[in-house]
């Protein structure tokens, strides 16, 4: 196992301890580990789907039949949810765990997320959506933290994973 | 050929039983409420542009014991047909994905759908790997084919496919469903945990 599997399997255990049963994921390069640790772990029913959107009203489906549930998708995914986010899980009070990537952030040398650096957290701002942002090592268990404040609060709440993290530097 | 809205619900409705039923924003939530007034065995998803069927698919995978009836309309569908992509593979039996074609925006001024004439929604699900598929366009073929369609045999994914008349005017303009999110929710969740036995609001931390 390499350094990144390792960060992966730290993340999947974290996830695990939540009572986590049901992961919908679209992929990001940065999550590529943490998807596919996911995909052979029989505790988690993985489910690949087509657009983000999908996974925002599959978990907020499960929620109400007692399942606890992960959105897993890149930061790029998260800033097409907006709709599904405020419609369902604001509108109805309906906890959701998503975990994302910090794209665009120093460090990420593709262009194509410059757009992610400059409005991911503001947007998420914007729409009061509470992020923790996970950029060591250490605050890895935060995951969990963050799923039971969606639950406290009754509202998704986002994990955030720099890309150091996930790489096993940081 | 297609079923003027309002009977193809009436008849639904009266043939409804312990189903989950969810629909979404527009006219599906506003009939089933007009003809049911049931706030508890019914989540009025106030969400359309394609939301509604996964919702439904996470209440059926999570409730395996349950059946669910899920209302989409066709401008909803449209927006995310890979969605049956999902569905395929999730392949739940107790899920009834059934899209309300009338070939308008019908929440939105009944503003036509593109390429209305030619979209064939049933050879979409065929594309994608659903067998169990139906299409009704007259109220006769819906009520000879409904016990096979909504109850027959479940060997996964149920497609039904409803082609109606647009909304008459009249009705467009029928009362929506009058309760906040959070009592839907917990009218919703509380019918789910009595009837399922459950633990939605208090198990999960």
């Amino acid at each position: 196992m390499n350094k990144q599997q390792k960060v992966a399997q730290l993340v999947i255990e974290q996830v695990a301890a939540c009572g986590i049963e049901l992961v919908a994921s679209l992929p990001d390069n940065w999550l590529a580990d943490v998807i596919g640790g996911i995909e052979s772990d029989k505790r988690f029913r993985h489910v690949p789907v087509n657009r983000e959107e999908s996974a925002i009203g599959l978990c907020s489906g499960a929620f109400f039949g007692g399942k606890g549930s992960l959105a897993l998708m890149g930061a790029s995914g998260l800033m097409t949810v907006v709709y599904a986010l405020t419609k369902i899980n604001f509108t109805y009070e309906v906890p959701l765990l998503i975990l994302i990537t910090l794209r665009g952030a120093p460090g990420d040398h593709h262009k194509h997320h410059v757009s992610n650096g400059l409005y991911l957290l503001p947007v998420m701002d914007a729409i009061s959506l509470p992020y923790m942002i996970i950029d060591r090592r250490d605050k890895i268990p935060d995951i969990k933290r963050a799923y039971e404040h969606s639950r406290t609060i009754s509202r998704p709440v986002v994990a955030i994973m720099t890309r150091d993290v996930l790489r096993g530097e940081g | 050929m297609a079923i003027p809205f309002r009977d193809c619900f009436v008849f639904l409705q009266q043939r409804w039983e312990d189903e989950l039923v969810v629909t979404s924003a527009g006219n599906s939530g506003q009939m089933w409420w007009d003809l049911t007034k049931n706030f508890d065995q019914v989540f009025y998803l106030d969400a359309s542009m394609s939301m509604s069927t996964l919702f439904a698919s996470g209440i059926a995978w999570s409730l395996p014991e349950a059946k669910v009836w899920a209302f989409m309309g066709d401008g909803a569908f449209c927006m995310n047909p890979g969605m049956l992509m999902v569905e395929q593979d999730l392949n739940l039996s107790n899920l009834t994905h059934i899209p309300v074609s009338n070939r308008v925006y019908g929440a939105t001024s009944d503003i036509d759908l593109p390429n209305k004439q030619v979209n064939d929604y049933i050879a979409m699900a065929h594309s994608m790997g659903l067998e169990r598929t139906y299409s009704f366009d007259s109220l006769d073929a819906l009520q000879a084919g409904f016990d096979n369609a909504f109850r027959g045999n479940r060997d996964g994914h149920t497609f039904v496919v409803l082609e109606l008349d647009p909304m008459l005017p009249q009705d467009a303009r029928l009362e929506v469903p009058p309760m906040d999110g959070p009592e839907l929710k917990f009218r919703f969740g509380r019918y789910v945990e009595r009837t399922y036995g459950c633990n939605i609001f208090s198990h999960q931390i």
